[in-house]
């Protein structure tokens, strides 16, 4: 099912100061093809609310083949724990074959991570959201305070929509600090990814997450080496002086 | 139907890698011949077309397209393989429409 005339923009401003446990529950009404993503780090917490509301839930995890064997067990953890089907998505074998063969197994440290991640990230969650109507995703405003502020609670996903098909995402976790899911976690006996006792706040593949100091961004631990490229898409406007 | 490609030059003066990869990719896929123009948008020069017709559409990136019918307001496309889809009706590889998409969204999340 999904609601006629589905207003992101409408709902994301009804559902804004509503908990995350609303916002699953909105995410699930409204549609039937929709799945959970579930990185195998702290968006563990969308799990144990979705699986108390519905306990059939659809969950996915992408498995880049690059990730900490912490994170592997963590899976296997959460879907014994919540009595789960997991989807663990593979990348096409050939097109990491090809990547490995003509550029190694760490060209991302040289050529950015965009290639890598197009292969083992992107291409099979495309392929995986193509069959959906919407996803719920763990992303927080706080991530990424340069770029993130602007996460609505539901939106439209102009990545994954197209010509012929409006696609949604829901962030039940938008404005949560990262201080309130672990309070969610703590008081909800909810099982954690073990790389978080070693200082990993942001958990991804393994030779592209370093753990981080007090203090330091969470992203600081995630392709630390290409900072300065980042913005380049961006368009500047020079300020002249006359 | 005018389609117009506009293409950045950093502020430092280089060419924008993103904008050379489009125009390559343009050539590859056998699209060139549908661009009727291509302006520069210089971020040295605020009076630059390119800047003038990024600060007119509220346009925040490089490369875009501006495309212009008889009907209706110009639209604009930031993401190459969008524009290839919805204007030229054409489809561009997988991987190049990953990168697309992670260039034209924060997905540091997944
Ligand atoms: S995070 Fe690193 S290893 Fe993982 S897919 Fe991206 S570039 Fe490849």
């Amino acid at each position: 099912m999904i609601i006629k005339n589905f207003d992101p923009k409408q709902l994301a401003q009804e559902y804004d100061g509503l908990s995350p446990a609303a916002i699953i529950k909105l995410a699930l009404k409204s549609f039937d093809k929709i799945a959970i993503s579930f990185s195998g780090a702290e968006d563990v917490v969308l799990v144990d609310i979705a699986t108390k509301i519905n306990p059939n839930v659809k969950v996915f995890s992408l498995d880049t083949g690059r990730l900490h064997p912490e994170t592997y067990r963590f899976i296997e953890q959460v879907r014994a724990h919540y009595n789960i089907e997991i989807d663990v998505l593979s990348p096409d074998a050939k097109a990491v074959q090809d990547l490995v063969r003509s550029k190694g197994l760490y060209s991302f440290y040289k050529d950015g991570h965009k290639e890598c991640c197009s292969i083992r990230k992107v291409i099979p969650l495309r392929r995986h959201l193509a069959v959906l109507d919407a996803w719920i995703t763990g992303q927080r405003k706080d991530q990424s305070p340069d770029t993130r502020n602007a996460v609505p609670v539901v939106e439209k996903d102009a990545a994954f929509s197209s010509a012929d098909k409006n696609f949604y995402k829901f962030n039940p976790l938008a404005n949560w600090s990262s201080a309130e899911v672990w309070e969610y976690i703590r008081s909800n006996d909810v099982p954690f990814n073990a790389l978080h006792e070693q200082g990993f706040s942001s958990i991804g593949c393994e030779p592209c997450t370093r753990p981080v100091l007090p203090n330091q961004h969470e992203r600081e631990g995630r392709w630390w080496w290409e900072e300065s490229t980042q913005k380049e898409c961006g368009l500047h406007v020079a300020d002249q002086k006359k | 139907m005018k389609i117009t490609f506009v293409k950045k030059i950093k502020i430092d003066g280089s060419p924008c890698r993103k904008c050379a990869e489009v125009q390559s990719r343009l050539e590859k896929d056998g699209y060139i011949d549908k661009i009727d123009r291509t302006v520069i948008a210089d971020e040295r020069d605020n009076n630059s077309e390119g800047i003038q017709l990024a600060t007119l559409y509220e346009v925040d990136r490089a490369p875009f397209f501006i495309v212009e019918s008889d009907v209706g307001d110009p639209l604009i496309y930031t993401v190459y393989f969008k524009f290839v889809n919805e204007i030229l009706s054409g489809k561009t590889n997988e991987e190049d429409t990953a990168k697309d998409i992670l260039d034209s969204n924060d997905l540091d999340f997944i």
